[in-house]
């Protein structure tokens, strides 16, 4: 399967991905693609599926159906095996190593990258780059910093691994709406450099500002796939959520 | 009443054994910081320690430290089995974890029956790696042995801390204790942790059946007292760190050698199991709080 250039394989597709949790279907077969240097964020109410087709394609569970990555077939690659590929995904609640430093965390991002030093250090100039208060912390606990640095460095520890294509699960939760905005003009910023990205949001005017395509999900199943221009307010995303 | 000179021998008596001790518990903190799995066991890797040494050491004639060098790889080699084709597949199709514990006991009656097939239940022992002594210090007397314990001990803490806290799979190890999947999400290879961390605490726990044969013996049946043993040092310690483990081992081995000169050898295991309820009371998480925050 091709873009519809008919040249280039998609970054990431997405074929009948469906997953349940004991006998409910929280995922029903859902088809998605994200281009080459895409932003594409996916939309819907609470329990609409939005995690756990991201934890599906991250193989974080169990699931069924296909997924290509740049036209290779990864459906049985596990978890280790597809961050080595460039899919990597930030948690929602950010998943750091509360008790080990910020430098540790980052390092551990690079985890893939064994011990070819030079690249490291290039990583984290460009991570410090990005975000200057993690250079900052670097010694200190992750634990012990504020909601909007955890969420930097969640992001951070992402570009640490050399993602092709970044995953996020609800970056702006629980932050000030300021904070919230700094992250998503980091990731507007990262993706205009080239960098495909995939976000789970529940803030869509937020969201909305940055993708290029949108999918609305709710009830486990694709609603709509539009244009992120498309969708002018909440209003218009009502229609689709309870549709 | 016993006199100072016997407190103080049985203090001396009891950093030794508190050491092996520790070196267990931290067995049991490698594996249950990378996956949840307390693994039972861990007392029949002391055990296979001190067995593969004597047959090195003894039937084989291999210098001690060749002798000591391949039963800790061939007891770290036994370790990885265990985790393919036990531990591994019942992991991989989400068994309950109190299955997952109860396979490790199972585990350990198994070898233990295999020992006793292939090399009978004799005890066995061998010379102690420094001959002579006991060292003499006044009325207290040292066995040359205990230095042993205690430099090896000291060595493996320290080696395991920067293992740990300065290298790459260390911490990845780490990492993995702390959140599995955020780890897997970076490429780290969990499967692959899983299995070194029972290399690891496998080969731990044969260093500490070598170093501790010479001064009592190995026999098929030592695994389960000194799995216990180390368990509770563990859980004392609080299921952290090396020197947290080893700290709650020579505690325990202290108070557990006092009490055989207070009350006699029969209360060795009342006082140790008194002792671990009421750190529990007043420590619900360990004496240096590492229980429960994971897991």
């Amino acid at each position: 399967m091709t873009s519809t250039s008919g040249t280039t394989p998609h970054l990431i597709e997405v074929d009948g991905l469906s997953a349940s949790y004991g006998r409910v279907a929280a995922l029903k077969p859902v088809d998605l693609r994200v281009e080459e240097g895409e932003f594409v964020t996916i939309l819907g109410p609470n329990g609409a599926g939005k995690t756990t087709l991201l934890r599906a394609i991250s193989r974080l569970i169990a699931c069924n159906g296909q997924v290509k990555f740049k036209g290779q077939d990864i459906s049985k690659l596990n978890t280790h095996q597809l961050a080595k590929l460039g899919i990597i995904m930030v948690q929602e609640g950010r998943g750091l190593f509360g008790e080990m430093s910020v430098y540790e965390n980052l390092l551990l991002g690079a985890y893939g990258v064994g011990n070819q030093r030079d690249e490291v250090e290039r990583r984290f100039t460009q991570v410090f780059t990005l975000f200057p208060r993690l250079r900052e912390r670097s010694s200190q606990a992750a634990s012990s910093m504020s909601g909007g640095e955890q969420q930097m460095l969640a992001v951070g520890r992402a570009l640490m691994a050399g993602p092709k294509l970044l995953m996020l699960d609800e970056p702006s939760l629980g932050l000030a709406p300021k904070v919230a905005a700094g992250i998503l003009d980091t990731l507007g910023e990262l993706n205009r450099n080239g960098l495909g990205i995939l976000l789970v949001e529940q803030k869509a005017p937020l969201a909305l500002k940055l993708a290029r395509r949108v999918y609305v999900l709710s009830s486990g199943s694709v609603r709509a796939e539009l244009p992120a221009q498309e969708i002018k307010s909440h209003h218009d995303l009502a229609k689709f959520y309870f549709h | 009443m016993p006199s100072v000179v016997e407190l103080v021998q049985s203090l001396v008596n009891g950093v030794g054994i508190g050491l092996v001790y520790g070196l267990i518990a931290i067995g049991f903190c490698v594996i249950y910081n990378a996956s949840g799995i307390v693994n039972f066991a861990q007392g029949v890797f002391v055990m296979l320690g001190g067995m593969f040494a004597y047959s090195f050491l003894v039937t084989l004639k291999w210098p001690l430290a060749l002798a000591a060098a391949a039963s800790i790889i061939v007891v770290a080699g036994i370790g990885v089995l265990v985790q393919i084709f036990i531990i591994r597949p019942m992991w991989e199709r989400k068994a309950p974890m109190f299955a997952i514990i109860l396979a490790t006991l199972a585990v350990q009656l198994l070898i233990e029956q295999i020992v006793i097939l292939t090399m009978g239940d004799q005890p066995r022992t061998y010379p102690e790696f420094t001959l002579g002594g006991p060292l003499k210090l006044g009325p207290i007397a040292i066995g040359y042995q205990l230095f042993w314990v205690l430099g090896c001990g000291a060595l493996m803490v320290v080696l395991l801390q920067l293992f740990f806290n300065k290298t790459r799979v260390g911490r990845a190890l780490r990492a993995c204790s702390q959140n599995r999947e955020a780890a897997a999400l970076l490429g780290i290879p969990v499967g692959g942790m899983l299995m070194l961390s029972f290399a690891l605490s496998a080969g731990l726990g044969a260093a500490a059946g070598i170093l501790i044969t010479p001064t009592q013996y190995t026999a098929y049946s030592v695994g389960a007292p000194f799995g216990v043993n180390g368990f509770i040092s563990a859980i004392i310690g609080g299921f952290g760190s090396a020197p947290a483990a080893l700290a709650g081992g020579i505690l325990l081995g202290v108070v557990q050698s006092a009490a055989i000169v207070v009350f006699g050898a029969g209360y060795k295991n009342v006082i140790a199991l008194t002792v671990l309820l009421i750190v529990l009371l007043f420590f619900p998480k360990g004496l240096f709080g590492g229980l429960a925050k994971k897991h």
